[in-house]
């Protein structure tokens, strides 16, 4: 099966942080979640973020999807700076350069899988026809054809999450980020899941996958260990 | 019997002997008349003008020959009982005797002019008897009319109309609330799916749970009633105000009587139950597994 | 998928919740466009029934018809009134109450109208012909379905007609009529045995010579305004009262059924307030329910504006639906409510409380849809405060 996106890109940076901290402010007192983190990420990586709970992985990961705002630092995504985005730019750039992949796989129950999939690039204004075979395309590529038309409800727990993935690459984007994407599903169908990221970073996608899973963290060429909100090591 | 058209407030030396008469408090408003004045009544018809426009034009001339026009201290001002047929009317009247009346509006031309009442209000010895006397009226002087006072009504009352009217607009509201309460309550049920589905499996019947339910279904009835009725006992006083300030009156629009508040106590808890029943049905009948799985 | 469907979509997904919030603003709704429709709905029939007798102005001898004192040389004031240049027409009317008899011997009481005749007459003739322009004998009388109904009698049969006109008893001989058509009188009530006949006439039944009318009926000529036909009164006759159909109406609401508008602004107040309390809270629970889908579908891209307009659209779909399907419930609630109104004693037939006026229908949907807006603000709120990162953490850890 061919895939939906095959690139060929000089080695350029994905996403690059710089001096990246983020402060929750508690009743408690002030809690630090990331403390001073640079790091790059070059496109087409594969890079698997491991820690205990708490270290500040899914922080990183929400500070390089443009979800969270960094306390301190700048974040650059293809060469631009987006530290300094309002929240509707935020939003522009993860609606066509960022997927996510979430471990609850959050998709819309009234939709069909199809539907779930057509929905960002109806966000971004792809035409009708186009969003269908592109739809179809992607559906072909996580091996759900032959559930298209089935609600979330009718799917398993690997199923909704290889939707999930087709949806997270919806609009082509030159990151995905996956938040434990196979903590919600047993060994075999994690396995299936992981098989799928490994393929679409193949295809060209830069990948950063959170997880405590170390079966899923060991399959990456790269692995961030973080605790209490540091890159402890970065191995490759 | 005639309409007094006239007021003409006039300053008359308080020494002079006249007739003395009532007004009412929105006559007095209406026209700036104290106790004390002296006042010009006249039935002519374009008397009926104001007497503002009265004293502009010359007023206190005297009215055609053949109508009467008299002159009268105000003895008093009193507030007209109040009379939910005359809503919205001005109630611009005096009280003066008959006599005095019958003088004024008597037709000159009519020997019996002085002798005509619109009704002659008789007070039995046996109030019971009221059906016999009407009858030995109407036997003994044709054309007389003689009506029982406490008797049933001719016709139709435009109370229990608007009774009527009142109970058509409280059954669509009881139908809204119902509705209302029935949205509330598949919510909160929806909600609970989870935990249902968890006692569910711990092994409660299914008769526990819908008891529970209802109970909580009778304490939301029962606490929105009583709120209903605190707030309407809360707002009834403004209610009130409100409209005797829009119709001056001292009519009471609004009043909560125990009757009522046992009414609406009867309505709402029973409506409620039933809304929780309903609501909580169709999940307690659903099998463990399909309310655990969303 | 743009937002209406998404919206539509998110309604579907719980068909009981969202079926009842559409019940629930359909029956808010039904009450409030009824309420409307009662707002001005007396006011608009009255206004109605006063111009369809093809008279605009009015002059008495007092601020109201039948509460004060009668216009006195009534024929003489009609001639002068009617020789204005601004009037095309001014007709006296005098009404008394009577009994009719038939040569059978049935009998009813019944209200007489003598009017002055001319043109036009201030009833519509529905069956047989008009009063003839000469007087007859015996005197032509038009009488009402009502009346005819009530003695069987129909156009070509006589009528006898008697007093008492005043609340004194009357000895004066019945007089007889020949029923020249049946007509319909604007403001007769249902059950009111009405007859019609010349004011002479009248006089004759009632034994009294006084030339005196309630009131004088007038009709400008075209072009003219009433209330410039109300002015030439005034100059001419300062001693009478002259009003213009829409002056009538003010008097009529400020004097008698203003009730009515009053009990339609603080009912249509309260039921709005329950419209925004059902559907606010509807939506609010949606919105509480479903944080994790709006924190997902903000974190693929969907902006804030996408995700109010959501709710928004939520809303709008509720409260449209049920704002429509108010509007055949209203009307049908409408019939039930103007039944019951009408039946208050001495409503005039043709009088309705509750009529359609395309106003009503566009406050309606005014109204419907301020209650959408301000019904969608606070979970629209909820959605646009969202924290995206911390609402996805939460939903992992619940």
């Amino acid at each position: 099966m061919s895939a939906p996106q095959v690139m060929s890109r000089p080695v350029t940076a994905a996403v690059e942080t710089r001096g990246v901290s983020k402060v929750f402010p508690m009743a408690a007192g002030p809690v630090i979640a990331v403390r001073d983190v640079s790091l790059r990420i070059d496109a087409g990586e594969y890079v698997a973020v491991c820690g205990p709970s708490g270290c500040g992985k899914s922080t990183l990961l929400h500070i390089l999807g443009c979800v969270e705002i960094p306390t301190a630092g700048t974040l650059r995504l293809d060469d631009q700076d987006v530290s300094s985005l309002d929240d509707a730019g935020r939003s522009a750039v993860r609606l066509a350069k960022i997927g996510f992949v979430f471990q609850r796989f959050f998709l819309l129950p009234m939709l069909t899988a199809a539907e779930n999939v057509e929905l960002p690039q109806a966000e971004s204004g792809v035409r009708r026809a186009e969003r269908r075979r592109r739809t179809a395309e992607l559906l072909e590529y996580v091996g759900l054809s032959h559930r298209a038309h089935h609600r979330p409800s009718q799917l398993s727990g690997g199923e909704a999450q290889r939707v999930a993935i087709a949806r997270a690459l919806a609009n082509r984007p030159r990151l995905l980020l996956a938040d434990e994407p196979t903590g919600e599903l047993d060994q075999a169908t994690g396995d299936q899941v992981a098989r799928l990221l490994e393929r679409v970073q193949a295809d060209g996608t830069t990948v950063v996958v959170v997880t405590h899973d170390p079966a899923i963290a060991s399959r990456a060429p790269r692995r961030l260990m973080m605790r209490d909100g540091r890159i402890e090591s970065d191995a490759r | 019997m005639g309409i007094l058209a006239a007021v003409l407030a006039a300053p008359i030396p308080p020494a002079e002997d006249l007739p003395e008469l009532l007004i009412s408090r929105q006559l007095a408003a209406a026209e700036g008349l104290r106790v004390g004045e002296v006042v010009t009544l006249t039935a002519r018809a374009p008397g009926a003008r104001s007497a503002r426009e009265r004293r502009t034009d010359g007023g206190g001339r005297a009215a055609g020959a053949d109508v009467a026009e008299r002159r009268f201290r105000i003895a008093g001002i009193y507030e007209p009982a109040p009379d939910p047929s005359r809503l919205g009317a001005a109630r611009l009247e005096a009280r003066l005797h008959l006599p005095e009346l019958l003088a004024l509006t008597a037709d000159p031309g009519d020997p019996l002019g002085a002798e005509s009442v619109t009704l002659v209000n008789v007070a039995l010895a046996d109030a019971t008897a009221a059906p016999a006397f009407g009858r030995a009226v109407a036997a003994r002087m044709p054309g007389l009319l003689a009506h029982a006072t406490a008797g049933p009504r001719e016709g139709v009352d435009s109370f229990v109309v608007l009774e009527r009217f009142h109970l058509a607009i409280a059954i669509v509201t009881l139908v809204g609330s119902t509705i209302f309460l029935l949205a509330l309550m598949v919510m909160l049920v929806d909600e609970r799916r989870d935990t249902v589905a968890i006692l569910r499996l711990i092994g409660l019947r299914r008769r526990r749970i819908l008891l529970q339910v209802l109970f909580e279904g009778l304490l939301i009835a029962a606490a929105g009633a009583a709120f209903g009725v605190l707030l309407s006992i809360a707002t009834q006083g403004a209610f009130n105000r409100f409209f005797q300030w829009r119709y001056d009156t001292t009519l009471v629009f609004v009043r909560i009587t125990p009757r009522i508040v046992q009414r609406t106590v009867l309505l709402a808890v029973p409506f409620g139950l039933g809304a929780s029943l309903l609501s909580s049905w169709s999940l307690v009948r659903r099998e463990i597994l399909a309310l655990a799985r969303r | 998928m743009r937002a209406w469907a998404f919206a539509l979509r998110s309604l579907l997904r719980q068909p009981a919740r969202s079926g009842l919030g559409i019940l629930g603003v359909t029956a808010v709704g039904t009450l409030l466009f009824d309420m409307l429709l009662l707002s001005r709905g007396l006011e608009v029939s009255f206004r109605h029934l006063l111009d369809a007798t093809g008279f605009d102005v009015r002059v008495m001898a007092a601020e109201l018809p039948f509460a004060g004192p009668r216009l006195t040389r009534a024929t003489a004031t009609a001639a002068a009134i009617a020789r204005l240049p601004e009037v095309a027409a001014a007709v006296p009317i005098a009404v008394q109450r009577a009994t009719a008899r038939t040569g059978a011997g049935a009998s009813t009481p019944l209200f007489l109208l003598g009017a002055g005749i001319g043109a036009p007459r201030p009833w519509v003739v529905a069956e047989g012909g008009d009063l003839p322009a000469e007087a007859g004998n015996p005197p032509a009388v038009m009488v009402n379905r009502r009346l005819a109904g009530s003695l069987h009698v129909r156009p070509g049969d006589v009528l006898m007609l008697s007093g008492p006109c005043g609340a004194e008893p009357s000895a004066l001989p019945a007089v007889p009529f020949r029923i020249a058509g049946v007509a319909e009188f604007p403001f007769e009530e249902a059950s009111q045995a009405n007859a019609g006949m010349r004011l002479a006439d009248l006089r004759r039944v009632c034994g009294k010579d006084a030339d005196e009318a309630d009131l004088l009926l007038v009709q400008s000529r075209d072009g003219v305004a009433a209330s410039q036909t109300v002015q030439a009164i005034h100059a001419a006759q300062p001693e009478l009262y002259a009003f213009s159909n829409a002056e009538l109406v003010a008097q009529f609401e400020q004097a008698g059924f203003s009730y009515f508008r009053q009990i339609s602004v603080v009912l249509a107040t309260v039921t709005l307030f329950f419209g925004f309390l059902l559907i606010t809270a509807l939506l609010t629970v949606s919105v509480n329910q479903r944080f994790g889908e709006i924190a997902a579908v903000r974190a693929l891209g969907f902006s804030r504006r996408r995700v109010v307009a959501d709710v928004f659209c939520q809303s709008a779909v509720l409260v449209g639906t049920g704002g429509l399907l108010a509007l055949p419930a209203g009307f049908a609630l409408a019939r039930w409510l103007d039944a019951i109104l009408r039946s208050l004693p001495e409503i005039p037939a043709r009088l309705h409380f509750f009529v359609f006026q395309p106003r009503a229908l566009v406050l309606h949907l005014a109204l419907m849809v301020v209650t959408a807006v301000l019904a969608a603000l606070y979970p629209m709120r909820l959605v646009a405060r969202l924290p995206i990162a911390a609402t996805l953490r939460e939903e992992v850890v619940s």
